[in-house]
């Protein structure tokens, strides 16, 4: 049974190499703060739609492309460039989950997740 | 609580069914205790099945009268309330039964019911009966509690699926509570619309019969741990565990079938947790069997083959904690939301663990030292806190306990396993198979590890999924096409290598010959990629051509006896289908910008969306596509888009239409919905990610959107929504110098062109004209583009001028952003689950027969 030994040493190897690489390499839910301190590295911020701020989606000009301002957990306000067409119900959503990195003051999004209010647990129905 | 008399409500109905739920509950307590004290004394046998028994029949009667409440639209009660409708079509009327937490509860006691009952007749009068139909009644008791819904002090136990709306804690403040007659004119709220298709009706049965199918395995290892027989049941329990493979494996897939048919996930697997955590026990239970076939076979792999099946169990119970308690939160695309019943659910999954690693213990002393470790542990950590430092220590004890049994209680082989055998390399393929789902397990955990150590990672991109399970997926490949050929115990290296030559040499060539037009003379692959997805390719190549080699040369064509074979190459054809349609996936909707995103990072494409005005056709791809407009029907919004290819002269020609949809839906908001046109070879897929989804009658189209104001100068161009504006010139009828002496009419004409999306010019000449120092604005519309002009200023010093414009409603409004995109091949990775599912069942019937061979 040596061999299996050796076999079953090395699965185990391999399994912790795999998770302490990617220890180093997941990205981490984060803050803008910390992502224009690190440009290179990919972030999620978590947020809120900053609803005072203008939101520009030209899909004539770039489909690609939409630009709203985002104010993260701990309260700073950015200008989130995503890459992407605008989300369909982005309007309605109660916080915003963006992945991607922090450029020039501008926060270049290539995903997004959005959390609409609860979306079983509707308001209750007014009595007919 | 409410004291008004209600008119009309089924008040029985809610007692019946509460009957039931009590009646399955204390049944199954009866049950267990009955089974379990008769793996000692007989007698209580026979009462143990009858209590069993009627366990069964209260949970038929549970889901029979749910149905019948679902069935007459008794709104009175919550579930039935909160999952259908009158308008509903009767054909959902399943699935509005297991939509709900409840009711999905219900279908897996069910299958588990169904599952007892078989496993019980096959094994009346053996000494497996009482301990494998004991852990089964244990099971039970803890399904039932989850419909139970009795409160002890605080603490819930459970949500019934028969209370009534007044009782139901979302819905008892409802005003039109207060009406005597409410429920004459109440309708319930109907079955999620995004749920109503037949996916939903075939996917989550499937699912759950794959789910309560583990429970046999893990039964089995449980009572090997009670009868202290740890070398016998892996036979019996081999068919199971097959089955497991085939039900579970069928469901899982038919879960990226969903996935990609109807919902706009772009593939058919995206590394969601939902996915993923039921995608872990699979592999576990595949492992499970095949170490079991080693111990059939050859004895041995006592260790694993325990471990494997109780894992593989815990893992579906560990995958329901996952989805069902919130914790994914951010993590998931899927409507995750806390049900109230995390606590409970992960006391199930830590009470299953405590139970395995307490019996695998024989000690006495230790045992029981084990157990009331654990429930001081538990005890302090409810007065105390630090519920997660204890959970830790917890973990690592039981841990450390079932590594200390390995070594006490597992007899070991004394000879060393020869290199060349089947049995090593099947252990091999079990333990990578075990890998693969522990780092999956892991990474889809990452939310719960940040809520043990306090850390805030972050889900992994599918692409890097991608990329880790590539080497594995590559090894096991190899095993699958290799193994087969050599015998158990010892082989003749030589002989071996040589009966694989052909389907080797075979898979080389054409796996080479693909390989360098799809990834070497390709852009956009990275040296890994290139290197991992050839591999792949030749390796899955190779086991399609070994295991056809193995039916055909050792097999001589026996299909009784080619299930594996079957089956392996059925998994070796997925593997194709996936790499090839995932690798290979080409998005025919272009960016438009000239932006070059990958400048950014390597993770931003250009290559996305296409805008689509109505009528416009426009390249994309090989295709022409035009967008012929939408149509309503209720919630959903139809679009059609017109693929047109090149014809023999060059023509466009009308090649196929395809209707994505966007539901508007109320409950979920707007959920777009893929339409595929599918090819023998390819798949063409495109979905809407934005549109309008308004409706734009004939009244509103003649009308101007607000003007907006331009300030320009000559050369200077304006965006509108179906044209580029350029100021070309002015005129004027005098100049500036003749007109401040003569203080006479000046008139000035803005020249502007309007290019189209098709290359068309138009001309607007707005007049703008001051007379006896008063200022005239002069309008122009452009009827073709609709477009208003109005100039009305001059600005000298700047030399601008300033013009509005104005857009007709309906002009640029009805336009769709689509993304488009090619999956090649994704049909051999149905074929080969249909496949799989065949050989698997073939092998199924093979193994019963050898059983039934043996007991004849």
């Amino acid at each position: 049974m040596k061999k299996l030994y050796i076999v079953a040493i090395v699965v185990v190897g391999v399994a912790i190499a795999v998770i302490m690489m990617s220890l180093k390499n997941t990205t981490t839910y984060s803050d803008f703060t910390e992502s224009a301190i690190n440009s290179e590295r990919e972030f999620h911020i978590v947020g809120k739609l900053d609803k005072t701020q203008a939101q520009v989606y030209e899909p004539t000009i770039n489909p690609d492309e939409f630009s709203f301002f985002l104010t993260d957990n701990k309260g700073t306000t950015k200008q989130v460039m995503l890459h992407k067409s605008k989300p369909q119900d982005f309007d309605k959503s109660e916080q915003i989950v963006l992945i991607g990195k922090m450029q020039n003051d501008v926060f270049h999004a290539n995903d997004i997740l959005l959390k609409c209010p609860s979306k079983y647990n509707d308001a209750a129905p007014k009595a007919e | 609580m409410n004291s008004i008399e209600h008119i009309g409500e089924h008040i029985w109905a809610g007692k019946l069914g509460n009957a039931f739920v009590v009646l399955s509950f204390i049944a199954a307590l009866i049950s267990f205790l009955s089974f379990s004290l008769s793996t000692k004394r007989s007698e209580y046998l026979s009462f143990a099945r009858i209590s069993f028994k009627l366990h069964a029949l209260a949970v038929v009667g549970i889901a029979v009268t749910l149905f019948f409440m679902l069935f007459n639209h008794f709104f009175e009660y919550q579930y039935v309330y909160q999952h259908s409708n009158k308008a509903m079509d009767m054909k959902y009327i399943l699935s509005c039964f297991w939509e709900g937490q409840e009711g999905s509860f219900l279908l897996w006691t069910f299958w588990n019911v169904v599952l007892g009952l078989i496993l019980n007749r096959l094994l009346k009068n053996s000494e497996w009966e009482a301990p494998t139909m004991a852990v089964f009644a244990l099971v039970q008791i803890f399904l039932a509690s989850m419909i139970l819904g009795i409160y002890i002090g605080d603490y819930k136990i459970g949500t019934n699926p028969f209370l009534l709306l007044q009782e139901h804690e979302s819905t008892k403040n409802f005003p039109f509570l207060n009406s005597a007659t409410y429920l004459s004119k109440i309708d319930g709220r109907g079955l999620n619309p995004l749920l109503m298709n037949y996916w939903m009706t075939i996917h989550p049965p499937t699912l759950f019969l794959g789910f309560a199918s583990t429970l046999v395995p893990f039964a089995f290892a449980i009572a090997a741990f009670w009868n202290r027989k740890f070398n016998e049941w892996q036979k019996l329990a081999l068919p199971w565990a097959f089955f497991s493979v085939c039900v579970l494996g069928v469901g899982v897939l038919m879960g990226g079938a969903w996935a990609y048919e109807a919902l706009s996930f772009g593939g058919f697997w995206a590394w969601d947790p939902v996915e993923n955590s039921s995608l872990v026990p699979w592999l576990v239970i595949v492992a499970a069997a095949h170490t079991m076939i080693i111990n059939k076979h050859k004895g041995g792999s006592l260790f694993t083959t325990h471990f494997l099946s109780i894992a593989g169990f815990l893992l579906v119970l560990y995958s329901t904690f996952l989805t069902r308690s919130g914790i994914l939160g951010n993590a998931s695309v899927h409507a995750f939301t806390d049900l109230g019943m995390t606590g409970q659910l992960v006391m199930y999954v830590l009470t299953f663990v405590f139970i395995s690693v307490a019996l695998l213990i024989h000690d006495e002393l230790i045992k029981y030292s084990y157990i009331l470790g654990s429930l001081l542990l538990w005890f302090f950590s409810l007065i105390y806190g630090h519920q997660k430092l204890a959970l830790e220590i917890w973990c690592v004890v039981s841990l450390g306990m079932t590594f200390w049994s390995y070594i006490k209680y597992f007899p070991k082989e004394k000879d060393e396993e020869a290199l060349y055998s089947r049995e090593f390399w099947m252990f091999v393929g079990s333990l990578i198979l075990l890998l693969i789902a522990m780092v999956i397990t892991y990474f889809t955990s990452l939310p719960v590890v940040n809520k043990l150590f306090d850390l805030n990672y972050a889900q992994l991109k599918v692409q890097e999924y991608n990329d880790f399970i590539l080497p594995f997926a590559v090894f096991l490949i190899l095993l699958i096409a290799s193994a087969q050929f050599l015998k158990y115990k010892k082989n003749n290296a030589a002989a071996f290598f040589k009966s694989l030559l052909i389907s080797f040499g075979l898979a080389l060539a054409f796996g080479l010959a693909a390989s360098i037009p799809l990834y070497f003379n390709s852009t956009g692959y990275e040296v890994y990629n290139k290197i991992g997805y050839t591999s792949l390719l030749i390796a899955s190549l190779f086991a399609v051509f070994a295991n056809l080699d193995y039916m055909i040369r050792v097999l001589k064509g026996h299909i009784k006896k080619s299930g594996s074979s079957i089956a392996h190459i059925g998994f070796a054809l997925i593997m194709i289908g996936a790499l090839i349609s995932t690798s290979k996936k080409v998005t025919l909707s272009k960016n438009t910008s000239k932006q070059d995103l990958t400048q950014l990072s390597k993770d931003f494409d250009n290559q996305k969306s296409i805008l689509l005005t109505k009528g416009d056709t426009l390249a994309m791809g090989p295709y022409l596509v035009t967008y012929k407009g939408k149509e309503r029907k209720g919630i959903d919004v139809y679009f059609k888009v017109e693929y047109l290819k090149k014809g023999k002269d060059g023509k466009p020609e009308f090649d196929f239409e395809l209707i994505p949809k966007v539901q508007d839906n109320p409950r979920m908001g707007k959920a777009a919905e893929p339409a595929t046109k599918h090819y023998l070879d390819k798949d063409i897929y495109t979905h809407v990610t934005y549109a309008d989804l308004s409706e734009i009658d004939s009244t509103t189209l003649t009308k101007f959107n607000e003007a907006k104001n331009y300030v320009g100068h000559v050369k200077d161009t304006i965006f509108a929504g179906n044209a580029i504006i350029v100021i070309d010139s002015l005129r004027t009828n005098v100049n500036e110098v003749e007109y401040k002496k003569s203080d006479s009419l000046l008139e000035v004409t803005a020249i502007l062109k309007a290019y189209d999306s098709k290359g068309h010019v138009f001309r607007a000449m707005p007049k703008y004209s001051i007379k006896n120092n008063m200022q005239i604005p002069g309008e122009y519309v452009i009827e073709e583009l609709g477009l208003k002009f109005v100039f009305w200023k001059i600005n000298p010093e700047e030399g601008s001028i300033e013009i509005t414009m104005s857009e007709r409603i309906g002009n640029t409004k009805d336009f769709i952003v689509m993304e488009a995109h090619l999956f090649p091949f994704i049909n051999v990775l149905w074929i080969g689950c249909i496949i799989m599912a065949l050989g698997t069942a073939i092998a199924i019937m093979e193994r019963i027969r050898q059983i039934r061979r043996k007991h004849a």
